[in-house]
C-alpha cells in the first residue's frame, strides 16, 4: 500500500445528487429492484381483492393493513434502532383525539385535521423523546408505557375538550358535515394506501445511510458516536418517524370508528399487538413485521370467529409456542435456514436456551 | 494529500491541565502537552495510568473535570463524541468495537457515510469501503461477519471504520497487543504509512519495541501524569521511567 | 387531619401488600433480567386457589398459604424452567413476550373455569378494625401488612446468608462465572421463578382476603403495580420494594384523598418517567445489580 493511494481514496468524493441519482438508476436491475416489483404485486392484488369480497369481509382486511402500517412504524424505533417502545399506542390516541376533537369541535375537514395529527405526532415525540431515549432497555419500555397511561389519563381528564370519559364522537350525520364518511370501501382503500406507504417508507429509510446510523446506534452507540453518527439526533428522528406513522394511523381509525372512548385509542393491547407482531415476524427488517401482522391478525380474526371463548386461550398458547420455537422471528428463521440449509427447528431452540 | 494546515505553528492537538477524577481517584491529573501536525506521538505507561481515559477526553466519550481540549486552536472541550469525529478526529478502540450485526464491509462504510466529507450515498460509501479494505489487508473478508475475524484483522477492520471517516488526527489505542512478531511489524509499516498521507498519530502503546520504532515523540503517564517526555531513546532510559514500569530496586541497580 | 392520619394509615398496610405483589417481580427481574408478565396473572391463580380451598374445604386463607405457596412454588419452576429458560438467550423482548403469552393462557383458562365474576374470600374477622387513636385499622390488611414484612425480611435474609441466597446472587451477577464454579444455573433460575410465583400466590391469598378480585382487570393492575415500585425501590432489591411498596401504598392513598379523578395515576406516572430519568437505580434503594442499569 502507498500513501499516495490512502491518500486518494481519503479525498472527499465531489458528487452532485444529480449524479448520484443517475448512478442509481443505472444499477437497477431485477436483481435489486424485486421487492419494489413485489410490493407494486401486492399492492395491485389487493386492489383487486376488494372488487371480490363484501363490505363486511373488506373491514376486516382493513384491520389487517391497520397492523401493517402500526408494525412498521413499530419496527422503526424497536427493530432498528434497538429501542423498544411500550407506549406506541400514546401516539395512535393522539392521532385519534386531534382528529377527532377537530373535526367535532372546530367542523375541520379530516383532510386538513390529518395532516395536524401527525404533526402532533412528530411533536409529541420530540417531546418525550429527548429525556427518554437516554434510557435503555426495559426501563426506556417502562418509561413509554408510563408516558402512554399519562397522556390517556390527561386526555381522560379534560373533558372539555376531550369529553373525558364520556366519549368523542365526529359528526357524519347532516349538513354541518366537515367530510363525508368514507363508508367501508373507502376506509379499505385509506388504509391500504396508509399500509403501502408505511411499507415503503420504511424500506426506503432502512437502505438509506439514516437507516445503516439506526442500526449502528443500535448495535453499539459509543462506536456510533466515534464514527460522527449523531446518537441523539438518529434516535429521535426515528422515534418522530414511528409515531407521525402511527398517529396517522390513529387519525384514520378515528374517523372510522366514529365515537370512541380513551381507552378504546390508548388501549395499551395496540402496542402489545404491534410488539408481538415484529417480534414474531422477525425484527429488524421489512418483511418481518409485515408476515408478523399479517400472520397474527388473520390468526386472530379466524380464531374469533370460530372458536369463540377459546379464542384468546389458543391465541396465547399460539404465542408462547412461536416465540419458544422461532426466538429470531418466523421471517429471520427462515432466511437463515435457507441460507444454511439447516431446517432443524429443535436445533433452533437448542442455539437460545440456557 | 490531505490538505494540512496553513499555519504550521498551531499544534493540531493541545491538551492543557486535563484532569479526570471518578469518585475518590484521580484518573488524570494536570496533563498538558500538544501534538504538531504530521507527528506521532507515542503514549506509554503502566497499565492504569490512565492511557484510555486520556483518548476518551480527547474524543469525548468522557468528560474532564476539568482542563482543555484544543483542536487546531479550537476548544472542543465536553463536545459530543460525533462532533469531535466530524473535526477530522478518529479513534480506534482498545477493546474493538465492531458493529455486529452487519458485514466486514457495511462497517467500515459506515463512517464513510457518517465521517467528514462524507458520501453522498450508500453504494458510494461502499465503494470506499472496499477500498479501505484492500489497504489495511482484509478485502478477503468483506461479507464476512465482524465475529468471524482473526485478532490482527480485527484490529485492522477497527483501523478502517475509523480511516473511513477521512481524519487528520488519528488516536489508536493500544493495537499491538496481542498481536505476533510479524503482524507488529505489519503494523509498524501501516502506521508510518498513514503519516505519509498526512495524518496525524497519536499512539496509546504497551509494546516496548512498536512503540519506539513508530514515534517521534514519547510522552509517558503514570498515575494519570506525565513523568516524562521526549525522544523514544532518552525516555527510555529516563530513571523515573524505569522506576514506575520496574520498581525502585531494579532502578537502583541499573543506575549504579 | 383525622382523615389524612386514616388515609397514611390505610396507605401503610395497603402498601405493605403491594409490597408483597412486588418483591418476586423485582426479584426475577433482577436475577434474570425478565421482566414476567404473568406476574398478576400468577397472583390471581394463587388467589382463587385460596378462594377454592376455603369455599369447598372450609380452609382459612391464613392456613391455606403454605399450600398456595408450595402449589405455586413448583407451578413457577416448570414455568421457567420448561418455557422461559428456553428462550433466555434470545434478544431481551422476546420473554416479555412469552409471558404475555403465558398470562393470555392462564388468566383465559381461569376465566373458563370460574367465569369473569368478582370474588372475595369472607373471614369473620378481615373486614373488623381496630381503634388506634383517631384511625381505624382494618385487621385483615393489617396482617396481610406484617405478613409482608416478614416474608420480605425472611426473604432478604435467606437472600443474604445461606447459601442458596448466594447462588442466586452470583448468578443475577455473572451467569458465566455462577456456572463455572459450579452453579447450576438453570435450577437456580428455576428455583428464583419459583420463589417469584410463591409470592405472587401468597400477595394473590391476602388481596382475596381483604378485597376482591377477577380474572380480568386485577392481574393487569398488580402487574403495573409491580413493576411501579420494582423501579422505585431498585431491581433485585428486597428492602427496596418494601419501602417502595409503602412509598407507593402512602402516596396513592393520600393522592385520593387530595386529587379528584383519575389525576392520581396520571401523576403517578410521571414520577415514574421521573424516577427513570433521574435515578434510574431507583428512588429509594439502590439497584443490587446495579452492572445492569444499563441494559
Amino acid at each position: 500500500m502507498s500513501a499516495g493511494s490512502l491518500a486518494a481514496i481519503l479525498q472527499p468524493r465531489r458528487r452532485t445528487r444529480r449524479e448520484v441519482l443517475r448512478d442509481w438508476i443505472r444499477s437497477r436491475r431485477p436483481a435489486n429492484s424485486w421487492p419494489a416489483l413485489v410490493g407494486l404485486a401486492g399492492f395491485a392484488a389487493m386492489l383487486g381483492l376488494q372488487q371480490l369480497i363484501e363490505p363486511g369481509t373488506q373491514r376486516l382486511v382493513t384491520a389487517v393493513f391497520l397492523f401493517v402500517a402500526l408494525a412498521q412504524a413499530w419496527n422503526l424505533i424497536g427493530g432498528y434502532t434497538g429501542y423498544a417502545s411500550f407506549g406506541q399506542v400514546a401516539f395512535f390516541g393522539l392521532g385519534a383525539y386531534t382528529v377527532a376533537v377537530l373535526m367535532n369541535n372546530y367542523h375541520i375537514s379530516f383532510w386538513l385535521a390529518m395532516p395536524v395529527a401527525i404533526v402532533a405526532g412528530v411533536l409529541f415525540a420530540v417531546l418525550i423523546g429527548v429525556p427518554l431515549l437516554r434510557l435503555r432497555g426495559h426501563y426506556f419500555a417502562i418509561a413509554t408505557l408510563g408516558a402512554a397511561e399519562g397522556l390517556r389519563e390527561i386526555v381522560n381528564n379534560a373533558t372539555p375538550i376531550t369529553g373525558g370519559g364520556l366519549g368523542i364522537t365526529i359528526p357524519t350525520f347532516g349538513d354541518q358535515v366537515p367530510t363525508p364518511y368514507f363508508g367501508k370501501p373507502g376506509f379499505y382503500l385509506a388504509f391500504l394506501i396508509l399500509a403501502a406507504a408505511s411499507v415503503a417508507a420504511c424500506a426506503l429509510v432502512a437502505r438509506s445511510r439514516f437507516g445503516y446510523a439506526m442500526v449502528a446506534v443500535h448495535e453499539d452507540e459509543e462506536a456510533a458516536g466515534a464514527v460522527g453518527i449523531n446518537t441523539t439526533l438518529v434516535k429521535v428522528v426515528a422515534f418522530a418517524l414511528s409515531g407521525a406513522i402511527v398517529a396517522c394511523a390513529g387519525a384514520f381509525y378515528a374517523f372510522q370508528q366514529i365515537e370512541f372512548y380513551p381507552t378504546d385509542v390508548f388501549d395499551a393491547s395496540f402496542t402489545v399487538l404491534m410488539v408481538i407482531m415484529v417480534m414474531i415476524g422477525g425484527s429488524g427488517s421489512i418483511a418481518g413485521p409485515l408476515v408478523g401482522a399479517v400472520g397474527l391478525e388473520l390468526l386472530s380474526q379466524f380464531l374469533r370467529v370460530n372458536l369463540g371463548t377459546y379464542n384468546q386461550l389458543i391465541f396465547g398458547a399460539i404465542i408462547v409456542l412461536v416465540v419458544v420455537f422461532f426466538p429470531q422471528g418466523v421471517v429471520n428463521y427462515f432466511r437463515e435456514a435457507v441460507r444454511t440449509r439447516r431446517f432443524s427447528i429443535l436445533d433452533n431452540v437448542r442455539r437460545y436456551r440456557l | 494529500m490531505i490538505a494540512p494546515q496553513a499555519e504550521s505553528a498551531t499544534p493540531i492537538l493541545e491538551v492543557r491541565n486535563l484532569s479526570k477524577r471518578f469518585g475518590g481517584l484521580w484518573a488524570l491529573r494536570d496533563v498538558s502537552f500538544s501534538v504538531a501536525e504530521g507527528q506521532i506521538l507515542g503514549v506509554i505507561g503502566p497499565n492504569g495510568a490512565g492511557k484510555s481515559t486520556l483518548v476518551n477526553l480527547i474524543t469525548g466519550l468522557s468528560r474532564p473535570t476539568s482542563g482543555q481540549v484544543l483542536i487546531d486552536g479550537r476548544d472542543v472541550t465536553g463536545l459530543r463524541p460525533w462532533a469531535i469525529a466530524h473535526d477530522h478526529v478518529a479513534r480506534t478502540f482498545q477493546i474493538v468495537k465492531p458493529f455486529r450485526g452487519l458485514t466486514v464491509r457495511e462497517n467500515v462504510a459506515i463512517g464513510a457515510m457518517h465521517g467528514n466529507e462524507r458520501d453522498q450515498s450508500v453504494s458510494d460509501s461502499l465503494a470506499t469501503a472496499d477500498e479501505l479494505l484492500v489497504l489495511v489487508g482484509i478485502a478477503q473478508h468483506a461479507n464476512d461477519a465482524p465475529n468471524q475475524l482473526s485478532v490482527a484483522d480485527a484490529r485492522r477492520l477497527e483501523l478502517a471504520k475509523a480511516l473511513a471517516t477521512r481524519p487528520r488526527l488519528l488516536l489508536i489505542d493500544e493495537v499491538m497487543a496481542g498481536l505476533r512478531y510479524a503482524e507488529i511489524e505489519a503494523a509498524v509499516q501501516l502506521i508510518h504509512r498513514l503519516r505519509d498521507s498526512g495524518i496525524t498519530i497519536v499512539a496509546i502503546e504497551h509494546v516496548m519495541k512498536a512503540i519506539v520504532s513508530v514515534s517521534d515523540r514519547i510522552l509517558v503517564l503514570h498515575h494519570g501524569s506525565i513523568i516524562a517526555s521526549g525522544a523514544p531513546q532518552d525516555v527510555l532510559s529516563d530513571q523515573r521511567v524505569i522506576e514506575a514500569y520496574l520498581g525502585n530496586r531494579y532502578a537502583k541497580r541499573r543506575s549504579t | 387531619m383525622a382523615q389524612f392520619l386514616q388515609a397514611a394509615a390505610y396507605g401503610v398496610v395497603q402498601g405493605g401488600l403491594l409490597a408483597l405483589v412486588a418483591v418476586g417481580f423485582s426479584l426475577v427481574w433482577g436475577v434474570m433480567n425478565v421482566v414476567n408478565f404473568s406476574h398478576g396473572a400468577l397472583a390471581v391463580t394463587g388467589a382463587y386457589l385460596a378462594w377454592f380451598l376455603n369455599v369447598h374445604v372450609g380452609l382459612d386463607p391464613f392456613l391455606a398459604i403454605p399450600i398456595v405457596a408450595v402449589a405455586m412454588f413448583a407451578f413457577g419452576y416448570v414455568i421457567q424452567r420448561g418455557l422461559i429458560n428456553l428462550v433466555i438467550n434470545a434478544p431481551i423482548f422476546l420473554t416479555l413476550l412469552l409471558t404475555f403469552g403465558l398470562s393470555l393462557v392462564i388468566l383465559n383458562g381461569l376465566q373458563l373455569v370460574f367465569k369473569s365474576d368478582d370474588r372475595t374470600i369472607d373471614t369473620s374477622y378481615a373486614s373488623q378494625s381496630f381503634a388506634l387513636g383517631a384511625v381505624n385499622v382494618p385487621y385483615g390488611r393489617l396482617a396481610a401488612c406484617v405478613l409482608a414484612i416478614v416474608i420480605t425480611v425472611g426473604l432478604a435474609l435467606v437472600m443474604n446468608r445461606t447459601r442458596l441466597g448466594h447462588a442466586i446472587g452470583a448468578t443475577g451477577m455473572d451467569r458465566g462465572a455462577a456456572r463455572l464454579m459450579g452453579i447450576r444455573a438453570r435450577h437456580i433460575y428455576a428455583v428464583t421463578f419459583g420463589i417469584a410465583a410463591a409470592l405472587a400466590g401468597i400477595a394473590g391469598t391476602m388481596i382475596a382476603t381483604v378485597g376482591s378480585f377477577n380474572p380480568t382487570t386485577t392481574p393487569g393492575q398488580l402487574t403495573l403495580d409491580a413493576f411501579v415500585i420494582s423501579v422505585l425501590g431498585g431491581l433485585g432489591n428486597m428492602y427496596g420494594a418494601l419501602v417502595g411498596g409503602l412509598v407507593f401504598g402512602i402516596a396513592e392513598s393520600i393522592g385520593g384523598l387530595l386529587l379528584t379523578g383519575t389525576w392520581v395515576n396520571a401523576i403517578a406516572m410521571a414520577v415514574l418517567i421521573a424516577t427513570l430519568i433521574i435515578r434510574p437505580t431507583g428512588l429509594i434503594g439502590k439497584a443490587q445489580y446495579s452492572g445492569r442499569v444499563e441494559v
